[in-house]
């Protein structure tokens, strides 16, 4: 398939959420609900349902505000109102982590504002490395076992999820792989390379595996286009369609990203162990550089200058959703770095309700003038 | 979540519950303050650590979340936060967070001075935000962080699985602390201090607990200043001696038919969140004007830690209120509601806290209605003084004044 053609399908399984879970529940599939941000969608991939993204949606709120204050993110209130709304129905349960204060709060109100799909809270350790952290892990995912074991009738199976780990670190590979081979293509807007990223939340890991794999192919057999202005960006979500706009008219290229919705997902593999709940566990103490995960040393900042000078990106654009604290402390850090490695930094704040960009128009214009 | 406000009149009588306390208070900050004259090293603390640990080791730490609500007391909240806004902090932030990170960038502040710490204690048992302020502390003060993570519980009980988690990372802080403090670890000291923590809370709970008498002996406000005792002496025998003195004076407050409450008690009330620092003078006013007391407070249980083993001790700090779920919580509400016969709700919507605000609305919604008692919220902050509407607030004070009257056939 040519390039484009292929864009044009991530672009329409990533603006059509509703028409995959409707496929994939037609064919007589189950589906489960992966709140952000690491949540073990290998068991339930090895489980026989599809893992779904469930990361809210640009959309109005007016249920979710029954239960949340107006200061909970944008992530966390779409949610809630396309749960409430109904457009999750059908889905068999959601996953939610705790591993920010809002997400705690969205798994409590959800037993209340959706009790139709079944909560399955997944509690991380922070203090993840150790022995203790990865037994506490471990009691974690399997209590996610013992759910869906409950909820599809069905025993758990270490093969078989096995298989699903092998399907997950390919995915990981094919991830990084063509966020790399972007970056050697200016020509592929941000617009697309976000609607690459988010179509994985959509889809069987497999299914997306092999779209991507014909993407690389097919990117290796074009050339690049013409040079942009290149930039890393960072944040929690970058999914916006007008936000990414703004990168595409101005001629700014995303050559590398550290945001949580997209590269911080395909970072780190599951390696070998003893059993594979034991490697699932294993990728999860091996994690880092998020801002959701404790790290006191913040080489999260380190990793974000170091991407972008490897990357050539000339500048970091810090994409904000408001209200997240994670991310705003998380900022002060990253900005000081930057400015010591002599990277320029900006931040543009968004949420998941924005009409008007205007504001992150004239940041980001600015901030390409400037770098 | 734990603060302090400490009067500027002068302390009364020494024998008074009031006074020692207050004197407690002010020796924990000269003890910290001489104690890094001497050399030692010092650490900041979040509220909810497990501070058997450093008791038992000997080492002083003093509290962040105090310091802010002090600060933001005597009116210093809005210069501290705009420091820390201009260091690149978002005001959305939890203002304690704020406060105590532009103390540590400027290191003075008239309205309560602290010393600069040399590593930080920090636990996320009441919020996540707490490790990624005590993150920033230790790597902008280039300082270590010992860090025990308890995670929230999204399941009414305490798993093993948890204890076991909680357990091996309290082990290791006191490895951590031994060898930052040269301190070392005495397993008699560690009982010692178990027995004093929980003589401690026994007497604090029992005291809290005079607000079940009609009319309370006590202005539930006064907890809220008491509570910072609770918080950093709590492993001290003075901090039980005088909590025992308070549930004397309350004993004979009960028997006097007398009160701290000025005026007429006519309504009681659960008052749901942390105090509005900045703004304390017209939150209690608009309800002691309409003669409203506030009986009931998760606070009072915050800091009742009662546990009979090492086991018991890390269960305890598993519960504290915000690590609960929403049924956890809100049994223990709606049992402290009952006991001390609360006819409304006030709750503090409080911008700085999300985690304490964010399943608010659906759990006091059913607080109310298993307690057929009405609700209302208000938005305010614990200590940006630029998040509260005294016009709000007095709006819906009187309107629970209103319902609640009317529930009792009046008007
Ligand atoms: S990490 Fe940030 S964006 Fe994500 S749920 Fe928490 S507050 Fe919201
Ligand atoms: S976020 Fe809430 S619990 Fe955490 S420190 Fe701030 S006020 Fe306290």
């Amino acid at each position: 398939m040519a390039v484009q053609e292929l864009l044009n399908k991530f672009h329409d399984i990533a603006a059509n959420p509703g028409k995959q879970m409707e496929a994939y529940l037609k064919a007589g599939k189950r589906v489960v609900l992966c709140a952000p941000v690491y949540t073990p969608e290998e068991i339930v991939h090895a489980m026989g349902a599809v893992p779904m993204g469930a990361w809210g949606a640009d959309t109005e709120l007016q249920l979710s505000k029954k239960y949340f204050p107006a200061f909970i993110c944008s992530i966390m209130q779409s949610i809630l109102e396309l749960g409430i709304k109904g457009t999750y129905d059908g889905a068999s349960a959601i996953i939610i982590p705790s591993l920010c204060d809002s997400l705690k709060c969205l798994g409590e109100n959800w037993k209340y504002a959706v009790p139709d799909i079944t909560f399955i809270p997944m509690v991380h350790p922070q203090n993840r490395a150790g022995e203790a952290g990865r037994a506490f892990t471990k009691a974690g995912y399997q209590r996610v076992i013992k759910t869906l074991e409950k909820l599809f009738a069905t025993t758990y199976d270490d093969a078989a999820l096995w298989g699903s780990i092998r399907i997950y670190n390919e995915h990981n590979a094919v991830m990084r792989e063509v966020s790399a081979l972007l970056a050697e293509h200016p020509e592929i807007s941000a617009c697309a390379r976000s609607d690459i990223f988010k179509s994985a939340m959509f889809m069987l890991k497999e299914e997306h595996t092999a779209l991507v794999k014909d993407l690389i192919e097919a990117l290796k057999r074009s050339p690049a286009g013409e040079t942009k202005v290149k930039v890393l960006i960072s944040g929690i979500i970058a999914d916006s369609h007008s936000l990414n706009s703004i990168f595409d008219d101005l001629g700014i290229q995303i050559v590398a990203d550290d945001v949580a919705a997209q590269s911080r997902q395909y970072r780190t593999d599951a390696p070998e162990a003893e059993t594979a709940l034991d490697s699932l566990v294993l990728k999860f103490s091996g994690m880092g550089n998020c801002s959701l995960l404790f790290d006191v040393d913040k080489k999260r900042a380190d990793l974000i200058v170091k991407t972008a000078q490897e990357t050539g990106a000339r500048g970091v654009i810090v994409i904000l959703t408001k209200f997240c604290d994670p991310e705003e402390f998380d900022y002060v850090i990253i900005k000081s770095r930057c400015e010591e490695a002599g990277l320029p930094v900006t931040l543009v704040e968004v949420d998941r309700q924005m009409v008007n960009y205007e504001q992150a128009r004239t940041i980001i214009e600015t901030f390409k003038d400037m770098i | 979540m734990a603060e302090e406000v400490k009067p500027a009149r002068p302390p009364a009588d020494p024998n008074s519950a009031k006074y020692k306390l207050e004197q407690i208070v002010r020796k924990h900050y000269r003890e910290v303050q001489e104690a890094k004259e001497r050399g030692e090293k010092i650490g900041w603390c979040a509220s909810n650590f497990p501070q058997e640990i450093f008791q038992t080791l000997g080492i002083k730490v003093c509290y962040p979340e105090n310091q802010a609500a002090a600060i933001a007391a005597r009116g210093g909240g809005q210069r501290l936060c705009e420091i820390a806004e201009s260091e690149g902090y978002s005001n959305d932030i939890c203002a304690y967070a704020r406060i105590s990170l532009a103390y540590s960038k400027v290191k003075e502040a008239p309205e309560q001075d602290m010393p600069l710490p040399d590593f930080v204690l920090c636990c996320n048992n009441i919020c996540n935000c707490m490790i990624k302020w005590y993150e920033n502390l230790a790597k902008t003060l280039n300082i270590p962080m010992i860090f025990i993570d308890i995670p929230f519980n999204p399941d009414y009980t305490v798993s093993d699985a948890q204890v076991e988690y909680v357990k091996a990372q309290f082990l290791d802080a006191i490895r951590q602390l031994e060898e930052i403090t040269g301190k070392k670890w005495s397993e008699e000291r560690f009982r010692e201090v178990m027995a004093i923590s929980n003589r401690t809370s026994r007497a604090w709970l029992e005291a809290t607990s005079y607000c079940r008498y009609k009319p309370s002996p006590l202005n539930g406000f006064d907890l809220l200043n008491h509570m910072a005792v609770a918080v950093c002496a709590r492993g001290t025998v003075e901090a039980a001696e005088a909590f025992e003195t308070l549930v004397e004076e309350y004993k004979k407050a009960v028997a006097e038919g007398s009160s701290t409450f000025r005026g007429e008690q006519k309504h009681r009330i659960m008052f749901e969140g942390i105090a509005c620092w900045p703004h304390l003078r017209t939150t209690f006013t608009a309800l002691k004007n309409r003669g409203i007391n506030m009986v009931a407070t998760i606070y009072a249980d915050a800091f009742g830690f009662i546990y009979d083993d090492f086991d018991g001790l890390i269960r305890a700090y598993c519960n504290v209120p915000n690590a609960i779920n929403l049924e956890l919580a809100r049994d223990r509400r709606i049992k402290i509601a009952k006991d001390t016969g609360a006819e409304g709700i006030l709750v503090h919507v409080n911008r700085s806290c999300k985690l304490w605000s964010g399943f608010m609305n659906e759990m006091s919604r059913q607080i109310g209605e298993t307690c057929e008692i009405p609700v209302t919220s208000f938005d305010g902050d614990q200590a940006d003084p630029r998040n509260f509407s005294a016009a709000q607030y007095e709006t819906r004070v009187q309107a629970l004044a209103e319902i609640m009257e009317a529930n009792k056939g009046g008007i």
